[in-house]
């Protein structure tokens, strides 16, 4: 009789660890995965603002450079596709954010010729509106870039969290999926750089 | 078979050692300690300069709280300015959790290579801060003074006029921090002080007549009467140390506070 209470007390104290321990380790990865996710969000953020900036300086390109017609409609093409590439927060899988950062580095490099093109524009150049547009645009890529990297950091230490054992048999049993990174586009991804 | 595990092990041990240094790959300086606004690591500034532009930025941490971080560096290491200024915001905490009003002013004097300068503005001060502003005050302050190798007047000058916009959007009056945390430890232990005492009090009834209850309840006064004394002690400590702050004479700077930085800001070189 006193066995059996023993062996029951026992039987109740590791049930009780391994509840706790599970739902210790749940929770820590609920808020790691929210972390992510308001990563991303602010990912997003940064991409949306270069996009808003765009209609605008196309816009102000156009009044100047009526034969570059084709490079404008890349920008305006690579913007569309930019801005339809959505991504679901809840899965940001390595191929989702690939697809993501694929999308936007073919905007990032249309800029960049549009940018360009002011050379051949001295017009264009001098407008203040123009170089407003520019500067406003040089501070978005430094807050893509800033956010890129914050996002890389805080998957880093999400996907650390669900790989590490004991924990990662948690994480494959309530299904916590290793997120993307943000790798850097050969060429495409850097920030449009007009030298003067 | 031992070979392939010695393999493995020498293999994991360079991956850990790779990635452990991968952080440290990135050069930023680390965080200051004592913690400082003014951080002359390039060498412009003379003592004193950098004395008196401390005394300005402390002082204006304690009045509005916004916290303006000064980097000189030699070498940006290959980084771009933005992206160094950023991590510096990022890394050191510069402005206060609550605000993100941080603001870091990296300068990279002109040697060999080009100047280069950038304002990284804090999250919590973007609105008050535009990238544009920044820009105009780079190309139109600091870099006419930088031209003429006086990097103390552009610093000073840049911010002056950073102070002023800074503080139009947040001016909090910089609380002693343990102010609240030292109400509340005089507080717990006038608490604790009246358990004792009720304790005690109902100990010596509960002890009767006949024990020696009489010599200790009369210990127990003496005992609490002496944590009066040292409850009233913080009370004195904080009134001198509000002093020395309220005079803005070797204040002391009270550390960075965890603030954010996006990226925002402008940069410039000459």
């Amino acid at each position: 009789m006193k066995k059996g209470l023993t062996v029951l007390l026992i039987v109740a104290a590791v049930v009780l660890g391994i509840f706790l321990w599970v739902k210790g380790a749940y929770n820590k990865m609920v808020t790691a995965d929210e972390g992510v996710q308001a990563a991303w969000a602010q990912v997003e953020n940064v991409y949306q603002r270069r996009a808003d900036l765009i209609p605008n300086l196309v816009a102000t390109v156009k009044g100047y450079a009526q034969h570059e017609s084709e490079t404008l409609e890349n920008v305006v093409a690579a913007r569309a596709k930019a801005t339809q590439t959505l991504v679901d927060p809840s899965d940001l899988s390595e191929e989702a954010i690939a697809r993501f950062n694929e999308a936007q580095g073919e905007l990032s490099s249309a800029l960049g010729r549009l940018l360009m093109i002011q050379e051949n524009y001295p017009d264009l150049k001098a407008n203040q509106n123009f170089s407003e547009l520019q500067a406003q645009l040089e501070g978005t890529e430094n807050r893509i870039a800033t956010e890129r990297m914050k996002f890389n950091e805080t998957a880093r230490a999400y996907n650390t969290l669900i790989r590490k054992f004991p924990d990662n048999i948690i994480a494959s049993m309530f299904g916590f999926e290793k997120k993307g990174y943000f790798e850097a586009q050969a060429g495409a991804e850097t920030a449009p750089k007009v030298e003067f | 078979m031992k070979r392939l595990i010695t393999m493995v092990a020498g293999l994991s041990l360079i991956l850990s050692l790779a990635l452990s240094l991968a952080p440290s790959a990135f050069a930023i300086p680390g965080r200051p300690s004592p913690a400082r606004l003014v951080n002359d690591l390039a060498g412009t500034f003379s003592s004193r300069q950098a004395e008196e532009l401390e005394r300005v930025l402390v002082a204006f941490d304690d009045s509005t709280s916004n916290q303006i971080a000064v980097v000189t560096v030699r070498d940006l290491e290959g980084y771009e300015p933005s992206e160094y200024a950023t991590r510096i915001g990022l890394d050191w905490g510069v402005g206060s959790e609550k605000f993100d009003n941080g603001i870091v002013i990296l300068v990279k004097p002109k040697d060999r290579t080009a100047g280069k300068v950038f304002i990284a503005v804090g999250y919590g001060l973007e609105g008050a801060i535009p990238d544009a502003y920044a820009k105009r005050i780079i190309n139109e302050v600091m870099i006419p003074h930088f031209m003429n190798e006086d990097y103390y007047g552009g610093v000073t000058e840049a911010c002056k006029v950073l102070m002023k916009l800074a503080s139009g959007e947040i001016s909090e009056l910089r609380e002693d921090e343990f102010d609240e945390e030292d109400a509340g430890a005089i507080a717990a232990g006038i608490l604790m002080l009246l358990i004792i005492v009720f304790v005690l009090v109902i100990l010596s009834k509960a002890g009767g007549p006949g024990s020696d209850s009489g010599p200790g309840s009369g210990r127990g006064r003496t005992i609490y009467t002496g944590p009066i004394i040292t409850t009233g002690r913080p009370y004195s400590g904080w009134g001198s140390s509000g002093g020395s702050f309220g005079g803005g004479f070797g204040g002391g700077f009270g550390g960075f506070g965890g603030g954010s930085f996006g990226g925002g800001g402008a940069g410039g070189s000459w």
